[in-house]
Order: structure tokens, then sequence, then C-alpha cells
């Protein structure tokens, strides 16, 4: 299973009830092919960076769902028939999330680390060794030797 | 040494791109060290639907900011690189504008 966003422009004039019909009807072909949906975002009409099919503005749509990979392709193929969708983009998110997870969790222990060493006189000295240690790729000023 | 102008090809005496000082030569101009954003902030999350966070690292036209400019450390760089071009395929971002 994985988790997956979808995000799909419908394009500005078709009428309000018929877009939201259709999201209806792409979210129910997906519960009945074993997905969950976790989100649906409706974010209403913005302006576009470029034109589409003549079209300077279309309503976003955000669907987060966990399924398959099959999934992806059935649903793809629809969005890709279907006549009001101007352009869509499938994002596999599971593993960014869980990246930024260990990220968060890499942080809030630091932070603790730092509270709980804070009173001590040589507090400032040590984290910032530990840091300069874990992030040594992602620091630029680092790798200077003068 | 003196020819930090000459060649930009050269990328392993520049590592770090931003802060020169050119110390030994006749030009002695001081530029500010750039910080990367994304480090100083602690956004871990660079996600192509932010759009108010992706403008700013694209230029007028469109184009993505080169990191010696921009001063955006390499992974980071990385990262914002894909969620501009993701942006961009989903007109979030142009690919070039004002035409």
């Amino acid at each position: 299973m994985r988790i997956y966003e979808e995000l799909f422009i419908i394009k500005p004039d078709t009428p309000e009830e018929e877009a939201d019909q259709f999201v209806e009807q792409v979210q129910t072909q997906l519960t009945t092919a074993g997905a969950t949906i976790d989100k649906v975002e409706k974010w209403g009409k913005r302006r576009l960076a470029y034109r589409i099919d003549k079209y300077r503005e279309g309503s976003y749509v955000l669907l987060q769902f966990t399924g398959d990979a099959n999934l992806v392709k059935e649903l793809e193929r629809r969005l890709r028939v279907a006549d009001m969708v101007l352009k869509f983009i499938t994002v596999r998110i599971d593993e960014t999330l869980k990246r930024l997870e260990k990220r968060k969790k890499v942080r809030d222990k630091r932070a603790a680390k730092r509270a709980t060493t804070a009173p001590p006189a040589s507090a400032p000295a040590q984290p910032s060794l530990e840091k300069q240690m874990t992030e040594t790729p992602a620091m630029p000023g680092l790798p200077k030797e003068a | 040494m003196a020819e930090s102008k000459g060649r930009p090809g050269s990328a392993g005496q520049r590592p770090t791109g931003g802060d020169k000082a050119v110390i030994g030569g006749r030009k002695q101009y001081f530029r500010r060290k750039k910080v990367c954003r994304f480090c100083v902030e602690k956004i871990d999350d660079i996600n192509y639907k932010d759009i108010k966070l992706l403008h700013g690292f694209v230029a007028e036209r469109g184009k993505i900011v080169p990191r010696r400019i921009s001063g955006v450390c390499a992974p980071h760089q990385r990262r914002l690189t894909d969620a501009i071009k993701k942006a961009r395929n989903i007109a979030l971002l142009p690919f070039a504008s004002s035409f």
C-alpha cells in the first residue's frame, strides 16, 4: 500500500455540480477498487501559470489516497479520458512523509537534549559540535579549510 | 589565486559558491556570506504545492535561481528544483512567463 496524491485541474466553465459529481465518482471508484481516501481538497478557481487549451484559469482538486500501484493507472486513464480535466499530476508521497517524520523526530530529540543540557555552563559548545557532526554535508560553510 | 572571476566551470575552487572576499588580489570587496534559507528556518518540507515559498526561488522569467545566487545548500536545492518542476507541470508556476 502506498500513499498517493493526485492534483488535477478542472475546466473553469464546467458547472459546479457536474465537477462535484465527477470528483465524487472518482472517489467511489477508488474506494471500490480497494483504496482509502485520506483527504479531498478543493482549492477553487485559480489562475493558471500558463495557458492550457486556451484556458487561463481552472479549479484545482487535490485527492490523497492510500492504495496499490495499479489503482493509479486506472485513475490516470480515467482522468485522461474525462473531458473536463485539463491536467493532472500524481505524486507518491509515502516516502517523503516518512522522511519528514524522521527529520521531525531527530529535531525533537535534539531539542529535548538541548533543553536538558542547557543549565550547565558547557552547554553551548556541546550541542553545536554534535550538530556539526550530524549535518556536515548539509552545511555549505564548513568544507572550506583556511 | 587571483583569477576568482575567471572560470565558473572549475567547481572545485568554490565549493561554497557564496562567500567571496578576495583578499590576495587588488580588488578587495566584501560580500555577506549567504546562508541556506531552508537550513536556517528549518524548513523540512519543500512541497510543490507551496507556491508562496517556491516563488522566492524563481526568477522573473520563471527560471530557477541558481544556488550561487540564492545561497541554498546543495541538498535543499535538489529538493527545490524537484518541487519547482512539479509545480510547473501542474501550472502552478510558469515554464516561462511574460511573453
